[in-house]
């Protein structure tokens, strides 16, 4: 075994460490297909949101092509993606910048 | 386009649809699971399982996204086709009718795959941002449009039932 693994080892250490601190945000983007009423239904089911606040989502995602929907720890925005997609929504996520 | 949903007491939804309609909704998933179980790059794929990463630094997170998940959605998406496909079958035809009651969680189902069919026919029609729901009654595409079309009102039908 090389002698340089336990280093590699560590390194993969501070980063399970360090990771759960960066904010994560997850955007929706529009897409031509999507009802804007399907829309503000998953965004309220999955997310529990007011009628009024998936729907100014809705309407940002509509008119800027894009929306920050939810936020958290890389694990929790992961999950938010997955239930997106597997709603049909066309959804990414990237670190807080 | 004689479809209606009824919500019912305990969130059930009650449908009702011509023969016609039945005649499509049987007909549609059949296609749709065919897509989703084919392992080459269809679009209709890369649009219903789109990269959950999309900075060059995340690639690897993306591709364990797609091993550890990837799967999981196609399962739920031929779930959701296979409720409609089942309580199409459990529903009560009469002369000119078809009427069904399903529970929250087939509805639920039902509207998950109206859309992906809805997402399916928009990648194939090639449909884009700048699309204003208007055609040529000429254009080739047009029938499919139509269905388009349908399957789109049917879809607000479903949802404005559930709102209820």
């Amino acid at each position: 075994m090389s002698t340089t693994a336990p280093v590699r080892e560590r390194t993969e250490e501070e980063e399970e460490i360090v990771e759960p601190d960066i904010p994560w945000v997850v955007i929706v983007w529009n897409d031509p297909i999507n009802l804007m009423s399907y829309v503000v239904f998953v965004l309220q089911k999955l997310f529990g949101y007011s009628k009024e606040k998936a729907t100014r989502l809705m309407l940002d995602i509509h008119h800027k092509g894009k929306a920050v929907v939810s936020s958290g720890p890389r694990e929790k925005a992961e999950f938010d993606v997955y239930r997106l997609h597997g709603h049909g929504l066309w959804a990414t996520m990237q670190k807080d910048r | 386009m004689a479809a209606t949903f009824k919500r019912l007491g305990g969130n059930r939804v009650r449908v009702r649809l011509g023969l016609e309609e039945v005649a499509l909704l049987r007909e549609l998933p059949e296609q749709l699971r065919a897509v989703l179980v084919d392992p080459t790059d269809d679009p209709v794929n890369e649009r219903l399982f789109p990269p959950a990463y999309l900075e060059p630094d995340d690639l690897e997170r993306d591709a364990e996204y797609r091993r550890l998940m990837h799967d999981e959605l196609v399962q739920a998406k031929l779930a959701n086709l296979d409720v409609v496909t089942e309580t199409l079958a459990r529903g009560a035809p009469s002369i000119r009718r078809w009427t069904v009651d399903l529970t929250a969680e087939e509805a639920g189902a039902w509207l998950g795959a109206l859309n992906d069919l809805r997402l399916a026919m928009g990648v194939r029609l090639g449909i884009t941002e700048d699309f204003d729901g208007e055609f040529d009654d000429a254009d080739p595409k047009a029938p499919a449009m139509r269905l388009l079309a349908y399957l789109g009102w049917l879809e607000e039908h479903l949802l404005e039932a559930l709102s209820a």
